[in-house]
This record gives structure tokens, C-alpha cells and sequence, in this order.
């Protein structure tokens, strides 16, 4: 089948900011848009936004389909749902492959659209690629064949130590989330030209059966462990509540750029809220620097971590799975090792003084 | 009306590989711990405005294990949808058959589910079966209320949470950050259970129906009804590969080791604690 149609993202927007994850998962979709000899497209919904459209191409994407719509001045389910489908109507044939960041709004609506156009999704993607698959399952016959330049939507399946493959060539579009801080985003460059086009909506009377009524968002309070460029995580080793504050936050007060994170242990002991846990049911982080003391590193830990550029890793215990994925590992007592790791991380590279 | 499923149980060693994955022959199944949550909003909405509450689930007929169980928790009705066509079924045809499921028992106010599932591990078959449904949705709900024919909702979002409101019908899904299931009430689970030993009372209060019982298409269920498959599975190699360990000496001489490794490996610390 020709790939007639955009790679296609749909883009995340907040009272005007652009969420990161879109950026991301435009940079993900350049570079199955180039597998494919196609082009990307993005589909911006809002109100007030014509001012954020061309931040959209220029970070990667060809053109940009707009609903701006006062009534979409916050997000709920089913007008933004109406939304994507006046755009998909606009266009007539539907894309290829469309993607949205797992994020609280694209799981909520990413299965309303596939639900509504019954084609496939795939949640919580961590790898996304193009390739081709041969079909010979008879159970059922109709879905029987060879099919090439498909989405290849990738995700570690949870529980099991195993990653898998979900493929939908039988539907389009291909519909898949993808989880946030996963994929790259591309340079941004405000050179770039494409088109933004508009796209009119009318809505139905039975779209605005949920209305919001207040959003409290506190930016400042939010743990920001995606974008942080060090983590510093405590778990279960820990032993006591208490570990966060004299080892885990000890630690982390050395980098100025930092964020605590936690196993699920650690969350479930009730010793750190669970916005800072990570791993497959908290979040997916890879930052620069990942520092786990008291980790033992479960599958379910290292799928939200093990692409941080670096690993360091304390733990009493010489065969703590951990060690088969850090890049670093000290074997110890993490009480006895922080202050000393603290104070060797300072001596050895702090070059400003202390307290500027 | 709760949907809920059974899923095997990880914390139980039968059944788990040393490796981590999972036999499900010989795996021991538990409730999905997800949807614990949407059970106990069930629960209280009984309580705050008389619901009453029907458990659903789809699987094989051993799930009926959590529905017998939900009766501890104050249940009043079980049904179990099971039919070897169900085989394979991806989230779409999942929340096919659960919403015909839905519309074959009729006159349901507020279909609650879990946010996900450890097993299929989506969060898209609550919305999925809202769709179908064509009634709202409220996903990530921590809270919430019926107030005048109205629910007031709390949902998570990014960095905060939302108010929101909402009319009947409506779909909701409940985070994890709610409130957790109240334990059995060990003295009246007997009395609870007392239906059991009676089978006409049993048969009124939990069901098991299959595809053609609740008039379904069998053609939007199970492998034909699913437009995805599990193309390839493999195992998650060892990662980040050779790990410099530190050990067997004080702590002092493998801490300044490291960070002197570190220095040398140039791994930008530097620049991390400089800002
Ligand atoms: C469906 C599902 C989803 C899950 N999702 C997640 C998730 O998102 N994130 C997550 O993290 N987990 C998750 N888990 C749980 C996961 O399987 C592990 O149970 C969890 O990660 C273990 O946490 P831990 O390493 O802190 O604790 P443990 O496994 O108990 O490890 C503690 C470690 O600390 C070491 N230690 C003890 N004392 C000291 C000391 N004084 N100094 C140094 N080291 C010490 C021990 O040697 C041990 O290795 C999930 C599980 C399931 C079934
Ligand atoms: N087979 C099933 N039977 C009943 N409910 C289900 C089933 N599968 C999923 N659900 C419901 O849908 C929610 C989301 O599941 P999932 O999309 O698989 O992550 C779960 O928490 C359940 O409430």
C-alpha cells in the first residue's frame, strides 16, 4: 500500500506552551517520515494558538492543520476529540501513522479516536520504527499477508522481562502513544517554512458534557524528574523514611540541577509520594546523570531508567541486578558511602566556590 | 458497574520464571491491583447514594474467582463474560465485547474501571468502552461524587489536579492516587457469602454469559476483532554492559577510585555540579 499521507503528531499544548513531548514525538516521526518518503504533519488544537503554529515547524514539522476554537480553551475529552476528527475529515484520507505523548491528555484521547475510527493503538511506546511483516497466523485468514513499510510501535511488556513488537498494517492510521523523554526531538530551526492550515469545527450540543471547573497546576511543586539533567534515587534500602532526607537529598544537593526519584518500593513504604517513582508504572527518565542507592534494579525499575546517560549504582549487595546495567558500582553500606561520595564529588570537581 | 480483571500474580514465586517472565500456566492470578481502586469507589457510591454494584469481567471461566471475592467488599452482582471466540482480543475488541457487555445488562449510571492493567498495561480499554458508549469520560479520577444527577470529579494532571463536572452517563477511571480498598469486613463475609450454598440465589447474582448471550458480534471480538498483534517479543539484553565495580576495599579508596574514574571516563560531572 502507498504511503499516500504525513507521518502525523498531535501536538499537546497548555495555555499556550507547547509541551516537550510533542517536540519529541515530532522528532520521532522525522525519522519515520524519512523511512517512509514522506512528510510530517502536525495537528495543533486550542484556542488562541495561531501564535505557537510555526514553533511547530520550526521544530520539524511540515505543516501544521489548526482547530482554534475559544471553546478549546481548555482541554476536555470529547470537544478536542471532535477536533481531530474534523481535521481527519478535512483531509479525507486518513494518515499513515499518528502519534500522541502518553501523557494524562493523549491516553485520554488517543483511545477515544482509535475506539471511534476502531484502528489499532499501541500505548506507551518506547521505540518507534518502520519495517515490514509477513503475516501467516490462519487463525485468521482475512488478515493473512505480506506487508511493508508498517509501523513497528515498541514496548517493553510489562511484567516480563520482554519488549515487544505490536503491528497494525490491517487499519489506518496506525495509531500509537509514545512515553515521554523517550524519543529525540530535532534542533529547532526557526528558518524553517511550511503551512498552516485551518481547519473549522462544528461541535455538537453533546460534546460539552464535561466541563472543567478549576485546574490547579503547580509548576514549581511538580516533580520535573523528565527534564531534570541528574537524579538522585533512593529505595528500599534505604531501610527508614529518613534515608531521603540524610543520604538521597544529601547527595542531590551537590548538583543544582537535580531531582529525587524512588523505586516503587520505596513509594509503596510510604516514605516519597509517588511522583517521584520510577520505572513502568512511575515515570521514564533519562537523564545525564542516575544515581541509585539502595536499588535493586527490577525489570520494572530499569524500563524508566536504563537510558540515562550515566549510571551510578550503591548497594550492599555484590549480585543486586543493578550492577548488570550501571555504568558504575560501588559495593557498600549507601550510609557509609554517601558523605563520602558527596565529598569526593565536590573536592574532585567543584570549581566555584562554596555557597556562590 | 466495575469492570475488573484478573491478572497473574508477580509477588507469588509460582509461576515466575528466574528470569522474570511469566508461565501463566502455572502463575497464581489475583485481582488486578488497579482496579482495587475502582472497586472501592464502587463501594462508597453504594454507601453515599445507594448504587447498587455490578462487577464485570472478561476472561476464562476460573475468573470468577474476583467476582465471588468482590462480594466481601459489598458487591451485589457478578457477571462473567467467557467465550473461547474472546481469545487474543486487543483493547479495541476488549472494550467491544465489555460495552456490549455493558448494554446487554443496561440502565448503568457509572461504569468505573482501574486506569490500567499490570498485565495488558494500556489505560485505553476504559476510554475505549466510553466510546462505544458515546457517553463522557473522566480519566485519572482520585475522587468524586454524585451531586444532583451530577458527578463532581477530581483528576490528575501534570503537576496539579482538575475539577471537573460532569452529567450521567459517564466512564470513569480511577488513578492510583485514590482512595485504596477498604479491607474485608472478616465478620460479615460469611453472612455475605451465604448465597453461595443456595443455587437459585447464586444463579441471580453471578452470571457467566458468553458472546451470542449478550448478542454480540463475534466478528469485533477476539483475534478477528483486533486490529493489532504481538508482531515480535525479545528479551531485554543486559544493558549499559560492563559495570566498573568498587568493592572489597574501605568505602574511602572505592569512592575516591570512582570519582577519579569518573574524571578520566569524562562523563561531564563537572559540568553537572557547576552548573
Ligand atoms: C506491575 C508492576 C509494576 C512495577 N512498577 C515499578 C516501577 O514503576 N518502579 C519501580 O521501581 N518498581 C516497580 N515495580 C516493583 C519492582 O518489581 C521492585 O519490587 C522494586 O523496584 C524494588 O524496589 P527496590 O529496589 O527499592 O527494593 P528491593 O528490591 O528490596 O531492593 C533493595 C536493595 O537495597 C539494597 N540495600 C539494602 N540495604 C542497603 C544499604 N544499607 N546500603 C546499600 N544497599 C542496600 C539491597 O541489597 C537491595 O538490592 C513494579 C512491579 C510490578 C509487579
Ligand atoms: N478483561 C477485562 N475484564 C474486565 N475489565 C477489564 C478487562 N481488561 C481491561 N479491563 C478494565 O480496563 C482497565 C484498563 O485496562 P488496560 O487498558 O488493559 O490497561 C482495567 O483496569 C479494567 O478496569
Amino acid at each position: 500500500m502507498a504511503n499516500t499521507g504525513n507521518v502525523t503528531v498531535v501536538a499537546e499544548q497548555l495555555q499556550g506552551d507547547l509541551q516537550a513531548v510533542t517536540f519529541e514525538l515530532i522528532g520521532a516521526a522525522r525519522m519515520l517520515a524519512k523511512k517512509l518518503g514522506v512528510g510530517v504533519s502536525a495537528y495543533l488544537i486550542g484556542s488562541n494558538i495561531e501564535p505557537i503554529a510555526e514553533k511547530l515547524i520550526h521544530g520539524g514539522a511540515d505543516d501544521v492543520y489548526m482547530v482554534n476554537d475559544t471553546q478549546l480553551e481548555e482541554y476536555t475529552t470529547l470537544p478536542y476529540r471532535r477536533a481531530i476528527l474534523a481535521i481527519l475529515k478535512h483531509i479525507g484520507e486518513p494518515p499513515p501513522i499518528i502519534l500522541m505523548g502518553a501523557t494524562t491528555i493523549g491516553r485520554d484521547l488517543a483511545p477515544r479516536v482509535a475506539a471511534y475510527l476502531e484502528t489499532g493503538l499501541t500505548a506507551d511506546c518506547t521505540e518507534l520504527d518502520i519495517g515490514d511483516y509477513q503475516h501467516k497466523g490462519k487463525a485468521d485468514p482475512l488478515k493473512v499477508g505480506t506487508f511493508n513499510n508498517i509501523l513497528y510501535a515498541i514496548r517493553p511488556s510489562f511484567g516480563e522481562s520482554l519488549k515487544a513488537r505490536i503491528l497494525g498494517p490491517w487499519k489506518k492510521p496506525q495509531m500509537a502513544t509514545a512515553r515521554i523523554g523517550v524519543m529525540e526531538a530535532v534542533p529547532t530551526d526557526s528558518s524553517r517554512k511550511g503551512e498552516i492550515i485551518k481547519v473549522p469545527v462544528s461541535f455538537e450540543e453533546h460534546d460539552f458534557r464535561t466541563k472543567v471547573i478549576e485546574t490547579v497546576r503547580d509548576v514549581s511543586k511538580a516533580v520535573n524528574l523528565t527534564e531534570a539533567k541528574v537524579i538522585v534515587s533512593g529505595g528500599f534500602g534505604l531501610g527508614v523514611m529518613e534515608g531521603f532526607e540524610t543520604a538521597v537529598k544529601e547527595l542531590a544537593s551537590v548538583f543544582p540541577d537535580s531531582v529525587i526519584g524512588s523505586s516503587r518500593k520505596a513509594v509503596d513504604a510510604g516514605w516519597i509520594p509517588q511522583a517521584h517513582q520510577v520505572g513502568q508504572t512511575g515515570k521514564t527518565v533519562r537523564p545525564n546523570l542516575y544515581i541509585a542507592l539502595g536499588i535493586s534494579g527490577a525489570i520494572q525499575h530499569r524500563v524508566g531508567m536504563s537510558n540515562s546517560k550515566t549510571i551510578i549504582a550503591v548497594n550492599k549487595d555484590p549480585d543486586a541486578p543493578i550492577f548488570g546495567f550501571a555504568h558504575y558500582g560501588i559495593v557498600g553500606d549507601l550510609y557509609e558511602v554517601v558523605p563520602l561520595l558527596k565529598k569526593a564529588f565536590l573536592e574532585k570537581f567543584k570549581t566555584k566556590g562554596a555557597g556562590v | 458497574m466495575v469492570f475488573i480483571k484478573q491478572v497473574p500474580d508477580t509477588k507469588s514465586k509460582a509461576g515466575v520464571n528466574p528470569d522474570g517472565t511469566i508461565d501463566r500456566a502455572r502463575a497464581k492470578r489475583m485481582l488486578n491491583p488497579f482496579d482495587r481502586f475502582a472497586l472501592q469507589k464502587a463501594i462508597e457510591l453504594k454507601k453515599e447514594n445507594g448504587a447498587e454494584v455490578t462487577c464485570v469481567t472478561m476472561g476464562p471461566p476460573k475468573a470468577q474467582e474476583i467476582l465471588i471475592d468482590a462480594f466481601d467488599y459489598g458487591a451485589d452482582y457478578g457477571i462473567l463474560l467467557t467465550d473461547k471466540r474472546l481469545a487474543a482480543s486487543d483493547t479495541l475488541a476488549t472494550a467491544y465485547a465489555l460495552s456490549a457487555l455493558a448494554k446487554y445488562v443496561g440502565g448503568v449510571d457509572i461504569m468505573i474501571t482501574g486506569l490500567q492493567t499490570t498485565d495488558g498495561d494500556t489505560a485505553q480499554v476504559g476510554p475505549q468502552i466510553a466510546e462505544r458508549h458515546n457517553v463522557p469520560q473522566i480519566t485519572y479520577c482520585e475522587s468524586m461524587k454524585v451531586d444532583n444527577g451530577k458527578v463532581i470529579a477530581r483528576r490528575v494532571v501534570e503537576g496539579g489536579h482538575q475539577k471537573l463536572e460532569s452529567t450521567l452517563p459517564v466512564l470513569i477511571t480511577m488513578a492510583n492516587s485514590a482512595a485504596p480498598l477498604a479491607p474485608k469486613r472478616f465478620a460479615e463475609v460469611a453472612a455475605v457469602k451465604e448465597f453461595l450454598h443456595h443455587p437459585e440465589e447464586r444463579e441471580k447474582r453471578v452470571k457467566s454469559v458468553n458472546l451470542d448471550d449478550i448478542g454480540a458480534d463475534a466478528s469485533k471480538a477476539g483475534l478477528v476483532g483486533s486490529p493489532t498483534v504481538v508482531g515480535k517479543t525479545w528479551k531485554l539484553g543486559e544493558l549499559g554492559g560492563s559495570c566498573v565495580m568498587y568493592q572489597g576495599r574501605s568505602a574511602l579508596d572505592e569512592v575516591n577510585e570512582l570519582a577519579e574514574q569518573l574524571q578520566k571516563d569524562d562523563r561531564g560531572i563537572g559540568e553537572l555540579i557547576n552548573g
